[in-house]
C-alpha cells in the first residue's frame, strides 16, 4: 500500500495534467469563490426616486434614501412608467414613489402613501432595496414624529422614547456580524471540493483501471483489493485535505469567520467528507469503466448538490424526496457540521450525528467500490 | 459553400454518433430538469418554528406571543424556561429563532415607559433569518403602534390626530415580477440558462477534442459548425427556456421572438467558447472535469444570485467573458420581467461581441491545427478518419 502511495505521488509529479486537476483547479476555484464573497454584504443598490411633490420634505426623504448604506439614488424619474422601464432594463433595482402634495398632506394629517417598488425577481438585491428603503423612510418619519411631539411641547428625549413603546432588540444568533462570507463560503468551498474530489479521483483511477490498463498489477503490488483501493485514493485524500485546510486557514484566520466548536470533530468530518466524495468518483468509475460516463454520473450527483444543502432554500422546507436525495450526498452533512462547529458552537452530542451519517455514507460507498473491484478482478483473471 | 455544408454535416454526425456527447447534450436535459429544481419545489417558506421564552407571563406578553404565532412567516413552536434551553433547541434545528419577553414587560408598558422585547434569529441560514425577523417585527410594530395610539387618545387627542401622529405617512411595499417571493421562480430561470450552457460546453468541447483535422478553409469550417449548433439548439433552447419553465409553472412574460433573439448569439458564443476550451485542455476527460468544476463559480459570477454590486471589479471583468453572464440577465429580464428587445440591447451587443471574439479565436485555432496537420502529414488523407481510441 505504501509503495502504491509513493508511486501515486511520483505520478502526480510526472503528469502536469493530473496535478493541474487535483491541485491547481480546486485552489483556483476556491480563490475565485472567496473573491466573489469577500465584500461580505452588498451595498449601494441603484434606485430611482419618483418625487412628484418637489417639496423640502420630499427632497429630504430622497436624501435619507441616498444615505442608507443599501441604497444609492442614481435616477430621478418623472413618472412611474419611467421608473418601471428603468427597473426592467436593469438600470435600477427599485423605485420609491412620493405622491404629489406629500408635504401638505402630512402637515394636514392626511397620511399620504409612500410606495417602494422593488425588483423581486433578483431577490437578494430586491430584498436589500426593500430593507434599505423601509429603514430610511422609518427614520424620516420618526424625525417627523419627534418634531410634531416637540411642537406640542414634549422634551426631545421623552418624545423619542414615546415613539416606540415596544422596541425590538434584534440579534443575529450565531452570526453577529451578519456576514454572507460566513455561511455562503462555509457551503461553497465544500461544494467545489466535493466536485473536484470526486472527478479528480475518478480521473486518477481511470489512469490505472481504464480498459487496456492493468489493474491486476496494482492489486498484486499492494497485496489485496482494499490496500490497492486505499493506496490509489489516500494520496489524493491528503492533497484535498491540505487544500481544504488551507482554505479553512483563509476563512477562519484571514477572513475572521468564527470557529467556536470542536476542531477534532471538524477534522474527523473533513476526513470522512473527502473520502466519501472521492469514493463517489471511484464507484462511478469502477462501475462504468469509462471516464466520460463516470463524469456524467459525478455531474448529476455533485453539480446540483449546492441546492440540496439548504443554505439558500432550507432543507426543512423541501419535499421528503429532496431531503432524502440531499441526505445521501456527503456535502450536505459536512456543511451542516461546519456550520454547527464554526458559527453555532453546537454541543458535540448533537453535532456527532452529521459525522455518523458521513461515516455511514463512506462505508457504504467503500463497500460498493470493493465489491465491484472484486468482480472486476475475477473477470480479469478468468480472461487472462 | 460546399465546405460549409460538409462542416455542418460532420459536426452533426459527430454529435449524434458519439454516445457520450449524446448523453451529455440530450439525456442530461431530462436528468437535470428533474434534479435541479427538486429542492425548490416548495417555493415558499411558511411557519418557521420559533421558541418563546416568556419571563413575564402576563396577559400582554401572551397576547404578543399569540400575534407573532398568527403571522404567516413564523409559528411559535415551543416554550422554553430560559435562554439556554431555547438556544439548545435552535442548535438541534428544532427552531430558528427565539422570542424573549423580559420580566416586567407588561408593567413597563402600563407605566408608559419603553418595554423592549428581544428577538434572536438564526443567522446561519439567511432565509430563515429573514422570515423570523419579518414574522416578529410586523406584529410587534403593530402592537407598539396600538399602545402609542392608546396613550395619545388617553391624553386627550382625537383618534384621527393620534393616528396621524403615530404614523404620519403609510409605507407600502410592492414587490415586482416575483410578488410572492417564490424561491423556484427566483432561482430556476437562471439555473436553466446555466445548465444549458454547461451541457452545451461539455458536449461540444468533447466533440472538438475528438475531431481529426478536416479539410477546407478554417472560416468555412467554423461557420459550418456554427450552423450545426444553431440547427440543433433551435430545438433544444426553447425546450430549456420556454417549455421547462412552463412545466414548472414559472411566470412567463417573454415573447418567443425576444427569447430567440438572445438565444442565437448565446448559442453561437457558447459553441465557440467550447472550441476554445477544447483547444486549451486537449483531452476529453480533462475538459469534462474542468467544466464540471466551473459551473458553480459561473453561476455566482453572473451577478444573478449575488448582486453584481458586491462582486470585485476584477472578477466582474472576468465574468463578462462567460456567455451565461449576459445571457442569464437578458433571458430573465425578457421572460420574467417582460423586457422588450430595446431594453436588453446591451445584452445583445455583449453576446455578439463575444461571438466575434471567440469566432476569431476559433479561426486562429483551426488555422494552426491545419498547419500542424499539414506539416505532420504532407499528403492529406481524404479517407474517413478512424474513430479516436479512448
Amino acid at each position: 500500500m505504501w509503495r502504491l502511495m509513493l508511486r501515486e505521488f511520483r505520478l502526480l509529479l510526472r503528469r502536469p495534467v493530473l496535478a493541474g486537476l487535483v491541485v491547481l483547479l480546486p485552489v483556483l476555484m476556491i480563490a475565485v469563490l472567496i473573491g466573489i464573497f469577500r465584500a461580505g454584504i452588498p451595498v449601494g443598490m441603484a434606485v430611482a426616486v419618483v418625487d412628484l411633490d418637489h417639496s423640502d420634505l420630499s427632497r429630504s426623504v430622497s436624501r435619507m434614501l441616498d444615505a442608507a448604506p443599501e441604497l444609492q439614488v442614481t435616477h430621478q424619474a418623472r413618472s412611474l412608467s419611467e421608473a418601471r422601464a428603468l427597473i426592467v432594463s436593469g438600470a435600477v433595482r427599485g423605485a420609491i414613489w412620493l405622491p404629489p402634495d406629500f408635504e401638505r398632506d402630512i402637515a394636514r394629517g392626511d397620511r399620504p402613501e409612500i410606495v417602494t417598488f422593488y425588483d423581486n425577481q433578483h431577490m437578494s438585491a430586491g430584498s436589500m432595496v426593500a430593507r434599505g428603503a423601509r429603514n430610511a423612510i422609518d427614520t424620516a418619519l420618526a424625525g417627523l414624529r419627534v418634531s410634531i411631539r416637540q411642537g406640542q411641547g414634549e422634551a426631545p428625549v421623552q418624545a423619542q422614547v414615546a415613539l416606540q413603546p415596544i422596541p425590538l432588540q434584534a440579534h443575529a444568533l450565531f452570526n453577529p456580524a451578519f456576514d454572507y462570507v460566513h455561511f455562503l463560503l462555509a457551503a461553497l468551498v465544500p461544494t467545489v471540493s466535493q466536485i473536484i474530489a470526486a472527478a479528480g479521483t475518478a480521473y486518477a483511477i481511470s489512469l490505472d483501471f481504464a480498459p487496456g490498463r492493468h489493474p491486476q498489477v496494482l492489486v498484486r503490488m499492494a497485496g489485496g483489493l482494499l490496500p490497492a483501493l486505499l493506496g490509489k485514493i489516500l494520496p489524493y485524500t491528503l492533497m484535498f485535505l491540505l487544500i481544504l485546510g488551507l482554505s479553512d486557514v483563509a476563512l477562519y484566520g484571514w477572513l475572521g469567520v468564527p470557529l467556536r466548536g470542536s476542531l477534532l470533530l471538524m477534522a474527523a468530518g473533513a476526513l470522512l467528507f473527502v473520502l466519501a466524495a472521492q469514493l463517489i468518483g471511484a464507484v462511478a468509475f469502477v462501475l462504468t469503466r469509462d471516464m466520460g460516463t463516470a463524469a456524467s454520473i459525478i455531474a448529476v450527483i455533485t453539480a446540483p448538490a449546492f441546492g440540496f444543502m439548504g443554505l439558500g432554500f432550507p432543507r426543512e422546507a423541501m419535499s421528503p424526496l429532496a431531503q432524502l436525495w440531499g441526505a445521501m450526498i456527503p456535502g450536505t452533512w459536512y456543511v451542516e457540521l461546519r456550520i454547527d462547529q464554526s458559527l453555532r458552537a453546537t454541543p458535540v452530542e448533537i453535532s456527532i450525528w452529521p459525522v455518523l451519517w458521513l461515516a455511514l455514507i463512506t462505508v457504504g460507498l467503500a463497500a460498493l467500490a470493493l465489491a465491484q473491484l472484486a468482480r472486476m478482478r475475477r473477470t480479469l483473471e478468468v480472461g487472462a | 459553400m460546399r465546405s460549409v455544408w460538409r462542416s455542418i454535416e460532420a459536426e452533426l454526425r459527430a454529435i449524434f454518433a458519439d454516445p457520450q456527447v449524446r448523453s451529455i447534450i440530450l439525456a442530461s436535459l431530462v436528468i437535470y430538469a428533474l434534479i435541479y429544481p427538486l429542492p425548490y419545489r416548495a417555493e415558499l417558506l411558511r411557519d418557521v418554528p420559533v421558541v418563546l421564552v416568556d419571563l413575564d407571563r402576563t396577559t400582554t406578553s401572551a397576547e404578543l406571543a399569540r400575534r407573532v404565532d398568527a403571522s404567516e412567516p413564523v409559528t411559535v413552536s415551543a416554550d422554553a424556561r430560559d435562554m439556554a434551553q431555547a438556544v439548545r433547541m435552535v442548535q438541534e434545528r428544532l427552531a430558528y429563532g427565539v422570542l424573549l419577553i423580559p420580566e416586567g414587560f407588561e408593567r413597563e408598558l402600563l407605566r408608559g415607559r419603553q418595554s423592549p422585547v428581544a428577538l434572536y434569529a438564526d443567522a446561519s441560514y439567511f432565509l430563515m433569518y429573514q422570515r423570523v425577523m419579518q414574522g416578529a417585527a410586523v406584529p410587534l410594530r403593530q402592537m407598539g403602534a396600538e399602545v402609542e395610539l392608546g396613550r395619545l387618545i388617553a391624553s386627550g387627542s382625537s383618534y384621527v390626530v393620534a393616528q396621524a401622529q403615530v404614523s404620519p405617512a403609510i409605507q407600502v411595499e410592492v414587490p415586482l415580477f416575483n410578488p410572492v417571493a417564490g424561491y423556484a421562480t427566483y432561482v430556476l430561470p437562471a439555473a436553466f440558462v446555466l445548465i444549458l450552457q454547461q451541457t452545451m460546453l461539455m458536449g461540444l468541447a468533447l466533440v472538438a477534442t475528438r475531431r481529426s483535422a478536416g479539410g477546407g478553409h478554417p472560416v468555412w469550417l467554423v461557420l459550418g459548425r456554427m450552423g450545426a449548433w444553431v440547427a440543433l439548439y433551435a430545438l433544444l433552447l426553447p425546450l430549456y427556456l420556454i417549455v421547462l419553465p412552463f412545466l414548472y409553472g414559472l411566470p412567463n412574460l417573454g415573447r418567443v421572438d425576444a427569447v430567440l433573439a438572445i438565444g442565437l448569439p448565446f448559442i453561437l458564443a457558447t459553441g465557440l467558447l467550447a472550441q476554445c476550451v477544447a483547444a486549451l485542455f486537449r483531452t476529453a476527460d480533462v475538459v469534462q472535469v474542468v467544466l464540471l468544476a466551473l459551473g458553480l463559480p459561473f453561476f455566482f459570477l453572473s451577478g444573478f444570485a449575488w448582486p453584481v454590486e458586491a462582486i470585485p471589479p476584477a472578477l466582474n471583468v472576468l465574468a463578462q467573458f462567460v456567455p451565461s453572464t449576459p445571457a442569464i440577465d437578458g433571458f430573465v429580464r425578457v421572460s420574467q420581467m417582460g423586457a422588450q428587445l430595446p431594453d436588453v440591447a446591451p445584452t445583445l451587443w455583449h453576446l455578439w461581441a463575444l461571438v466575434a471574439a471567440f469566432g476569431v479565436a476559433c479561426v486562429v485555432i483551426e488555422t494552426r491545427r491545419l498547419n500542424r496537420a499539414a506539416s505532420l502529414n504532407p499528403t492529406p488523407d481524404i479517407s474517413e478518419p478512424a474513430p479516436e481510441q479512448r
